[in-house]
């Protein structure tokens, strides 16, 4: 592509004036149509529609979010979605920046493929599928209480499943093979040689890892950290079964919205609050690293 | 003197970091493969309940799976709307990564971001604008309108799949066939499209899979009467257990782990 845009090469052919090896602009534009009109209906404006119901439904004005604000169970929803979040935007950066440290050093091959497997596992389940082996996992005659129980070091199962600590374990259960792919470009990018030099130089590893290596991964550690956050507080399917009624979560609050107390421009003015903090979460990513670093974070 | 001691402060405290480093990576590790092994093992269950360990096992849940008549009408649906979506995703997003790749329109960073970006946005609320939406066309509880907001769902994994795939195709070999006589649509589907064939094909098998999972649009915007594969399960776990699922789970995953590994092979096919 970039040979294409570089080197237009030109051709005289006929009289149809000078050619360009490049695409003209007429079939282009028909060939993005599909996805101008789809993005248009169901991506803008869908958007825009939840911005301005959640101004004009009800009684309008701002009281749909003072609504929001003075009910104390949204608020404390939205604080809980927002620590669980970064909770679990931690945990990624922590075990995925482990795991795609791992990744990127050469080793042994049979540990690697192990490693990619796990890591990709997840990616295997569907969300509800994942989401339902961490409620089994963590029920009363689940894995974990039947293991403490036998070792002797409980007696009684601990309550588990629906707790915040169940809805941060199945989202982190989620994201952390987003994290670890959004991460590796990164740290294959990452010139180990630089790691000897700082040795050499008579710095400790650990102190060539804190100022060497941190300083070079920490776009590709910020980039994964937003993307993570911005989907976490989305969450709809995993707090919903993991956390169950009693674990304050946005999700659960903008579905009873809607299908139990048919309270939709609430609901839209809880959907534009999720959507304007995930987008300054982004935007601000953009400003520090750059879309480079946000984009490779995206793609796969 | 002072040196020495600096030196071996600094090799406990290596050492300290390596072991950190070594016990994050078992933990992850275990922390991903427990919950997926956990739940084949269950299936082989035999026991009346959900418990563990299992007090006698057997192939009763798989059993049941196929034979309690519950599972074939989600599963029919689910495969029926996922591969409506896997057309409807390369429909809109091959166009779209030929004329991103080839031509020099402006605005084609902004096209591609605005593909990609359902992929970050917080999916219940966007889930709701697309009840708002769904709401005013008369398309909840329809079946194409399912299909619309998985194709939009879907639409980040194709797009970056065929341009990734794309960018690994050399412009000169359309260039060449171009000189040689041949108009852009003949050396398009004659050479290019051609060797892009792997990745349509791994394209449009991720576009599948992220339908067949996908279950919060379903929940907001299926109304009672759609019922997918992911919808089912969620309505049975909220509601009651059924131990069947784990059976269910088990095939799931396999399955989705063979169609998800055939098109990351596909996907590396191009040369």
């Amino acid at each position: 592509m970039t040979h294409v845009d570089s080197h237009p090469q030109r051709l005289k052919v006929g009289r149809s004036g000078p050619w360009s090896a490049a695409l003209p602009m007429l079939p282009a534009v028909f060939m993005v149509a599909p996805l101008v009109i789809v993005a248009l209906l169901f991506i803008v404006y869908p958007l825009v529609k939840l911005g301005i119901d959640s101004f004009t439904g009800g009684s309008g004005g701002f009281s749909n979010y003072s609504a929001v604000f003075q009910s104390a169970a949204i608020r404390n929803s939205l604080v809980s979605t927002l620590l669980m979040s970064a909770v679990v935007t931690v945990l990624c950066l922590l075990l995925g920046g482990s795991l795609a440290w791992s990744l990127s050093k050469p080793g042994n091959k049979i540990l690697k493929t192990l490693l990619w497997t796990a890591v990709l596992l997840p990616f295997w389940m569907g969300v509800v599928v994942k989401t339902y082996a961490w409620a089994v996992l963590l029920a009363n005659n689940g894995l974990i209480n039947s293991f403490f129980m036998r070792i002797g070091l409980i007696d009684e199962p601990m309550t588990l499943l629906y707790t915040p600590m169940a809805v941060v374990l199945g989202m982190t259960y989620t994201m952390l093979p987003y994290a670890v792919l959004a991460m590796y470009p990164t740290m294959a990018g990452f010139d180990k040689e630089l790691l000897n030099s700082a040795s050499v130089l008579g710095s400790s590893n650990t102190g060539a890892m804190y100022r060497v290596w941190l300083p070079l991964v920490r776009p590709g550690l910020v980039a994964g950290g937003a993307i993570v956050f911005a989907i976490s507080i989305g969450f709809y399917i995993t707090p919903v079964l993991l956390g169950g009624a009693q674990t304050p979560f946005m999700a659960t609050v903008i579905g009873d919205d809607i299908f139990a107390y048919f309270n939709y421009p609430r609901a839209a003015a809880s959907s534009v609050i999720l959507l304007v903090i995930a987008l300054t979460v982004l935007i601000a990513t953009l400003k520090t690293v750059g879309v480079k670093a946000l984009k490779g974070g995206l793609e796969k | 003197m002072s040196r020495t001691i600096h030196g071996r402060r600094n090799r406990t405290i290596d050492r300290a970091s390596k072991i950190l480093g070594r016990v994050l990576v078992t933990c992850a590790v275990i922390f991903l493969l427990a919950p997926a092994l956990f739940i084949a093992l269950l299936s082989f269950s035999n026991d009346r309940r959900v418990s563990f360990p299992p007090q006698s096992w057997g192939l009763d849940r798989y059993i049941a799976v196929f034979t309690s008549g519950k599972w074939g009408a989600p599963t029919l649906m689910s495969l029926e709307i996922g591969a409506w979506v896997a057309f409807g995703s390369l429909l809109v997003a091959l166009p779209l990564v030929f004329a991103l790749k080839r031509s020099v329109m402006p605005g084609r960073g902004l096209l591609e971001a605005t593909a990609i970006a359902p992929l970050v946005i917080p999916i219940s609320a966007y889930a709701v604008g697309l009840y708002a939406v769904f709401a005013q066309l008369d398309l909840l509880g329809e079946k194409f309108g399912i299909i619309l907001a998985h194709t939009v769902h879907a639409l980040p994994m194709v797009v970056i799949v065929l341009s990734t795939s794309l960018d690994q195709i050399r412009p000169d070999l359309e260039l060449s066939a171009m000189t040689m006589g041949a108009n852009r649509l003949k050396a398009w589907t004659s050479i290019t499209l051609r060797l892009l064939v792997p990745a349509i094909a791994a394209a449009m098998l991720f576009g599948f899979i992220s339908s067949f999972d996908e279950a919060v649009f379903i929940t907001f915007l299926g109304g009672v009467g759609l019922v997918t594969l992911p919808k089912y399960i969620f309505d049975s776990v909220q509601y009651g257990v059924d131990p069947a699922i784990t059976a269910m789970a088990t095939i799931l995953m396999i399955t989705t782990a063979g169609i998800m590994l055939l098109g990351s092979a596909l996907r590396k096919d191009i040369k």
